[in-house]
């Protein structure tokens, strides 16, 4: 079944939530490189015609086209991970998991825009946007804060979900537009979890610790 | 406090795992904090003698610390051991990080440059543990102020006890910067998980309410 083909830039975070999916899920995949920057591929013809959104990744399988980093997570768990163990079906957990991807792609937006900001001088305000990373942050150190007192060491349920796969890369990368980890310790111990998951890798600006 | 005048808090303990870093701030001195995997803790200047990288953004491997950069090795002593660059030079003595004496009591890590400073003797009825750190964007007078609203009894310098839900808390305080403070809080141990998040959200509120523009009428749940 796995026709897979991903539409990737390396740099991209959004993209590298969708490598890390599917280097847990331990699938096989194709990339094809689009040079988001300084090339702007991501918003001409050929991939308008895949997304007219213009946002990135894009995953196609088989005929399927998918644009949205939730989107393409969600079809991910529900196609590849049977166990369930991504994506939990128990209501609760299941909130919770949708909720945390929201909340990946509206409160932690600006972290990803202070990021692009950082590297690739796109609009924004600087200074309002990291204020608004920090905060985002502080939510999530506060919540891992609560976990870790019940002795859970992941977002939401007893295992890694892809609440943890979509939180990960925005503070994982925070050096890359200067906040720092020294704020958030339950943080710190979470990324240090996430990183020995099977089918982890890392990007630039996330270290190999050789 | 500066880290020459005494000795400061930088950390609960338990948040620097054996084998790993991190880095801390006091009064815009960057320091790293890193524990070996015998379990002692080491506090030094953040800051690699090669390219002057931050240390904490290295790794622990067994006693030593690498740099990100190139993989310096540097022992608990602060001296590079390994170059990978040069495998087989033996690492002038010179290549040194400066280290600072570090201490763990009352559930925190402490640290000073003072060669002759003591840390305070504090003793609390029981033994504690780190209940969290909440770094918070005021100034130290502000975060001082606003815990004397709730009858804050100082013990030591930039640190006292707080009672709160029949708990008592102890804090130490840690400037990093003229308005960022960090509030190091320690219970005494084996509080349940249930207190232990009320106790959480406690500080989130106090960290709230010193946040907001006016001091005054400040509730904390």
């Amino acid at each position: 079944m796995a026709d897979l083909v991903l539409y990737n830039y390396e740099l991209d975070e959004n993209s590298y939530r969708v490598r890390l999916a599917l280097g847990m899920l331990g699938l096989d995949y194709e990339t094809v490189a689009v040079d988001m920057f300084p090339g702007q591929e991501h918003r001409r013809p050929k991939m308008l015609a895949l997304n007219p959104a213009g946002t990135m990744p894009v995953l196609t399988d088989g005929d399927l086209v998918l644009s949205g980093t939730s989107a393409i997570l969600l079809t991910l768990a529900k196609v590849y991970n049977a166990v369930g163990s991504l994506l939990p079906s128990d209501a609760r957990a299941f909130g919770e998991v949708v909720k945390w991807l929201g909340f990946s792609e509206t409160l932690l937006a600006p972290a990803v825009d202070a990021r692009l900001k950082s590297l690739f001088d796109t609009p924004g305000d600087a200074p309002a946007l990291k204020a608004a990373a920090r905060k985002a942050f502080r939510i999530m150190d506060d919540h891992m804060t609560s976990r870790h007192f019940d002795g859970q060491e992941w977002f939401v349920g007893n295992g890694p979900t892809l609440a943890d796969i979509a939180l990960f890369p925005s503070f994982a990368l925070s050096r890359d537009f200067v906040v720092g980890h020294e704020e958030y310790p339950a943080l710190r111990r979470w990324i240090r979890r996430f990183r020995t998951l099977k089918g982890f890798r890392t990007m630039p600006g996330i270290p190999d610790y050789h | 406090m500066k880290l020459e005048s005494g000795f400061v808090p930088v950390a609960l303990s338990s948040h620097i795992e054996p084998g790993t870093s991190t880095g801390a701030v006091v009064e815009q001195a960057e320091l790293v904090v890193w524990r070996d995997n015998s379990g002692k803790v080491h506090v030094w200047e953040d800051r690699c003698p090669h390219r002057g990288m931050r240390l904490s953004f290295g790794f622990v491997r067994g006693d030593h610390i690498a740099c990100l950069y190139h993989g310096w090795q540097f022992d608990t002593g602060g001296q590079c051991r390994h170059i990978p660059a040069h495998p087989d030079l033996e690492v002038p003595q010179t290549i040194k990080v400066p280290i600072y004496r570090a201490e763990e009591k009352l559930g925190i890590v402490w640290a000073t440059t003072a060669s002759d400073a003591e840390l305070a003797d504090i003793t609390m009825a029981s033994d504690l543990a780190g209940l969290r750190s909440l770094y918070v964007d005021c100034s130290l007078e502000h975060a001082l102020a606003g815990l004397a609203v709730h009858g804050f009894a100082t013990a030591g310098e930039n640190a006292g006890t707080l009672t709160v839900d029949g708990v008592p808390l102890f804090i130490a305080l840690q400037v990093v910067g003229p308005q960022n403070t960090a509030l190091h809080i320690s219970v005494p141990g084996a509080q349940g998980a249930d207190i232990s998040k009320r106790l959480a959200r406690w500080a989130e509120a106090l960290r709230f309410a010193l946040e907001s523009p006016e001091l005054a009428g400040m509730e904390v749940a």
